[in-house]
C-alpha cells in the first residue's frame, strides 16, 4: 500500500496524484489540514517529515519527502517508460527538468500561495523568477516543436512532464498568465488531454474531450 | 510599414478545435478554431455573467463558456442554454465578433468591417511568438505604430548568413510580443535562438 | 461606493480561534487598514486611530465601521446539538465581494466548474424553484432548489438529487441549506463569509455545521476548499470585475432568479460597494 500525505491544493501534491492516475497506481491519501490548521508544522508531522512539508509517501519503511522522487518511484514501479527513453542524455534530461519544478515551485508555487492563502512574499519578484522560468521552459518547448516533439525528453511523456505541468498549470492562481507562452498552452493542452489525466482545483476539466451530451 | 489589423498569433499555435486569448488594441478577444478549421473572434466576455470565453471549450463546430456552459456558434450567436435544454435561445443573445483571418499562417485581428485586407507576407514561413517587457522604440529604435501592427523586416546576419526576418508586433498592456517569420531557407532554430539573444540585450539595456 | 448602509453592516475579519490562539491580522475592511488581535483578554479590532464593535459568531470575528444598523444574523442551526462546525480557512480572490456571493447562490455552474462532483452532463438542467425576500429578517431566499447531483458531499456515496434551501442574510453573506447525505431529513449547512478588502478584492472565509461526524476535519475542509479553488478560477476572469447592477449588461435566464433578487436587493438597500452602477 501507497500512502500519501496529501493537501488538495498543493501543486507539489498533485504532481504525484496526477503521476499515480496516469499510472492507474491508487493512492491510500490521508489529508493533512495544510490551510488552516498548518498541521503539517506540528510535531506530530515533523516526527514523518522533518521540514514539515508535503506530500510525504509512505511505502512500508520508506519514506520519501520529494515529490519529484515520488515521481521516480512510481514510474519505476507501474510505468519505466514514463522515465524516459534511459540514454545517458535523456536521463541527465529528465533530471534536469525535475530539479527546474522545484524552481518553478519556488516562484509561481509561492506566487500563488501568496495570492491565494495570504503566504508573505516579495510577489514581484516571485512572479518575475516565475516569468523568467516560463520562458525557459517555453524554448525548449519551441525547439521542440522544431524537432516535430511533443513533449520535454524524447516522444512520449515523461515524469519530466509531469513535474513541470502543475505549477506551469496553476500559475494563474498566483497572478501570473499564461498569454505570451503558445508552446507551453499547447503543451499544458497535451498533457491534459492525456488518458486518465485528473484535474485539481484551479485547472479545468477539458470537457471537449467528452461530446455534448446530445450527440452521446 | 503598418497595418491596422494586429497580428495576435501564429496559426500553428491555434490547432483545430482550440481557444486562445487575443487582442485588439486594448480589446481583450477569445480567438478560436472549430473542429472543422473555423476561425471566430470574439470579445472575451460572455453575454451570461461575463466570464472570459478564452477560457471556454470547442466541440465541434461550436465554443461553449467554461461557467455555465453556454454554447456558442461559429457566428456568435448563443444555440444551447444547458440549464434550460428544451429551451431555444433568443436571437439576441450573441457574442459580440470581431473580424479574424489567416494569412501567410498568421492570426490577424480588426474589428468587423476593415476595408483594406491584412498585408500579404510573401516568401516567409513563421517562426515563433515572443513576448518582451520594454517597449518597441527601446529594442529597435522604431516608434510604435498608433493603431495597428508595426511590421518590421530586414536582413540580419545569423549564423554566418544574412536572414530576411520579419518582425509583426503587437502591442501590449506591458511590453510588446513579436510574431516572427523567416525566409524559408533560414534555419528556424537558429532565428529563434537570435530572437531570444535580442530579446535578452534590449531587456538589458532597459534595466541598465 | 461606500454608503451609510454599507458602513453599517457587519463583516467578518478573521478566525476566531486563530485570534484566540495569539495570531494578530493586519487586514482591510472596505479599502480601511485594520488590525484584529487579542486585548485585555479579549478580541479587538482597531483602525488607525478608532476601535470598532466585535462580534464573535460562528467561528469568526466579526465587525463594522459605522454604527451596526441591526445585529448580526442568526444561524440557529450552528447551536444545534450533534452539529460539526468547521473553519474552512481564509481564500484571497480578486475579485468584487459581491460576485463571490452571486456565485455561490448559482447551481448552473455544477456540471461545468465542479465537475463530477456537484454536477455533470447531461444533467445541466435547472429547475424552476421560488425566491423571495423574507419580510421582517429582510433577507433574500431562494427555496426548492433542486439539482441532480454525483457527490454531494464527503460523505455522500454516488449521485443523489440534493435539495437546496439558500439565503443572503447580509449583503457579503450567504448561508445554504443541502440534503444531508447520512441523514436525509436534516439539512447541512454551509456558509461563506465574504471580507470585503477593497472593492476588488476579497477574503472569502467558507464554513460549515455538518452532520457527519465520521470524515476527519481534514477532509471535510479538502472538500470544500477543492469547491471553493475551483470557483475562485472563476471568479478571478469575470469582467468587468464589480458586479453590474443595471439590468443590461448581462443576461440571465430563470436559472438566474436568485442572482436577479440579490443584485436588487443589493441596489435598493445602497449596498453599492463592489457593484457598477452605469454600464461602462
Ligand atoms: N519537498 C518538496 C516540498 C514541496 C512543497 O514546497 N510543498 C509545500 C506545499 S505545496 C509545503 O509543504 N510547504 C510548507 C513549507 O514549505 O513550509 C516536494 O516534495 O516537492
Ligand atoms: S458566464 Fe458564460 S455561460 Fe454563464
Ligand atoms: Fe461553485
Amino acid at each position: 500500500m501507497i500512502r500519501l500525505h496529501d493537501y488538495v491544493l498543493s501543486a507539489s501534491c498533485y504532481k504525484v496524484r496526477l503521476m499515480a492516475a496516469l499510472l492507474g497506481v491508487r493512492l491510500d491519501l490521508e489529508a493533512v489540514d495544510f490551510h488552516p490548521g498548518r498541521a503539517h508544522k506540528s510535531l506530530a508531522f515533523r516526527q514523518l517529515n522533518p521540514a514539515g512539508t508535503l506530500p510525504v509517501m509512505v511505502v512500508d519503511d520508506l519514506v520519501l519527502t520529494e515529490s519529484t522522487a515520488m515521481l521516480v518511484y512510481l514510474a519505476r514501479l507501474a510505468g519505466p517508460e514514463w522515465l524516459g527513453p534511459g540514454t545517458p542524455q535523456a536521463s541527465a534530461q529528465v533530471q534536469q527538468w525535475l530539479a527546474f519544478s522545484g524552481r518553478l515551485a519556488a516562484s509561481l508555487g509561492l506566487a500563488r500561495l501568496h495570492d491565494m492563502l495570504l503566504y508573505t512574499g516579495d510577489i514581484e519578484a516571485l512572479r518575475r523568477d516565475g516569468h523568467l522560468a516560463l520562458r525557459e521552459l517555453e524554448s525548449a518547448l519551441t525547439e521542440c516543436r522544431f524537432a516535430g516533439h511533443d513533449w520535454l525528453v524524447g516522444t512520449a511523456p515523461t515524469i519530466a512532464d509531469i513535474a513541470c505541468f502543475p505549477n506551469v498549470a496553476l500559475s494563474q492562481d498566483g497572478g501570473v498568465t499564461l498569454d505570451p507562452y503558445p508552446a507551453i498552452r499547447l503543451w499544458s493542452r497535451r498533457v491534459r488531454s492525456l488518458d486518465r489525466f485528473v484535474e485539481m482545483p484551479g485547472i479545468h476539466r477539458l470537457h471537449e474531450l467528452r461530446p455534448a451530451p446530445a450527440e452521446a | 510599414m503598418t497595418t491596422r489589423w494586429i497580428a495576435t498569433g501564429l496559426s500553428h499555435d491555434l490547432p483545430n478545435g482550440a481557444v486562445m486569448a487575443g487582442q485588439w488594441q486594448a480589446t481583450e478577444l477569445a480567438v478560436w478554431r472549430s473542429a472543422t478549421g473555423k476561425l471566430a473572434a470574439w470579445k472575451d466576455r460572455c453575454p451570461h455573467r461575463g466570464m472570459r470565453l478564452s477560457h471556454g471549450f470547442v466541440r465541434g463546430e461550436t465554443l461553449s463558456c467554461i461557467y455555465h456552459g453556454w454554447v456558442y456558434g461559429t457566428d456568435g450567436g448563443c444555440k444551447h442554454i444547458p440549464a434550460h435544454p428544451a429551451l431555444t435561445p433568443p436571437a439576441a443573445i450573441c457574442a459580440e465578433g470581431f473580424a479574424c483571418v489567416e494569412a501567410n499562417g498568421v492570426l490577424w485581428l480588426a474589428p468587423v468591417g476593415m476595408a483594406e485586407d491584412p498585408p500579404r507576407l510573401v516568401d516567409l514561413r513563421p517562426v515563433r511568438t515572443l513576448s518582451l517587457t520594454c517597449d518597441l522604440a527601446t529594442i529597435l529604435g522604431v516608434e510604435p505604430a498608433l493603431g495597428g501592427s508595426d511590421i518590421i523586416r530586414g536582413s540580419v546576419r545569423i549564423g554566418g548568413q544574412d536572414e530576411e526576418i520579419c518582425l509583426l508586433v503587437q502591442p501590449r498592456p506591458n511590453g510588446i510580443t513579436f510574431h516572427a517569420l523567416c525566409s524559408a531557407r533560414a534555419d528556424v532554430v537558429q532565428v529563434s535562438r537570435w530572437l531570444e539573444a535580442l530579446r535578452r540585450s534590449a531587456e538589458e539595456k532597459v534595466a541598465a | 461606493m461606500i454608503t451609510p448602509q454599507v458602513l453599517n453592516e457587519w463583516y467578518p475579519v478573521a478566525m476566531a480561534s486563530q485570534i484566540r490562539a495569539g495570531q494578530r491580522r493586519e487586514t482591510q475592511l472596505l479599502g480601511i487598514p485594520v488590525t484584529v488581535k487579542m486585548s485585555d483578554g479579549a478580541v479587538a479590532v482597531h483602525g488607525e486611530s478608532d476601535s470598532f464593535p466585535v462580534m464573535e459568531r460562528f467561528g469568526h470575528v466579526w465587525t463594522c465601521l459605522g454604527s451596526p444598523a441591526h445585529d448580526l444574523f442568526a444561524v440557529p442551526e450552528a447551536d444545534q446539538p450533534g452539529r460539526r462546525l468547521v473553519d474552512v480557512g481564509v481564500v484571497r480572490v480578486k475579485c468584487s465581494p459581491l460576485r463571490a456571493v452571486e456565485n455561490f447562490l448559482d447551481i448552473a455552474h455544477f456540471p461545468f466548474v465542479h465537475t463530477d462532483i456537484l454536477g455533470a452532463e447531461p444533467h445541466t438542467e435547472v429547475n424552476r424553484y421560488e425566491v423571495q425576500i423574507r419580510e421582517g429578517s429582510d433577507e433574500v431566499w431562494a427555496t426548492k432548489v433542486t439539482f441532480y447531483q454525483p457527490q454531494a458531499a464527503k460523505s455522500a456515496e454516488g449521485g443523489i438529487v440534493t435539495q437546496y434551501m439558500y439565503r443572503v442574510p447580509a449583503p457579503t453573506v450567504s448561508v445554504l441549506y443541502k440534503t444531508c447525505p447520512v441523514m436525509p431529513d436534516a439539512w447541512d449547512v454551509i456558509g461563506i463569509f465574504v471580507q470585503p478588502l477593497t472593492e476588488e478584492l476579497c477574503d472569502v472565509w467558507p464554513w460549515m455545521a455538518l452532520f457527519d461526524d465520521v470524515t476527519p476535519e481534514a477532509e471535510l475542509i479538502a472538500f470544500q476548499q477543492m469547491i471553493f479553488l475551483q470557483d475562485r478560477s472563476i471568479l478571478e476572469n469575470q469582467i468587468p470585475r464589480l458586479l453590474p447592477l443595471d439590468p443590461g449588461m448581462e443576461i440571465p435566464t430563470q436559472a438566474d432568479l436568485s442572482s436577479i433578487a440579490y443584485r436588487r436587493w443589493l441596489k435598493k438597500r445602497g449596498l453599492t460597494y463592489g457593484a457598477q452602477m452605469v454600464a461602462a
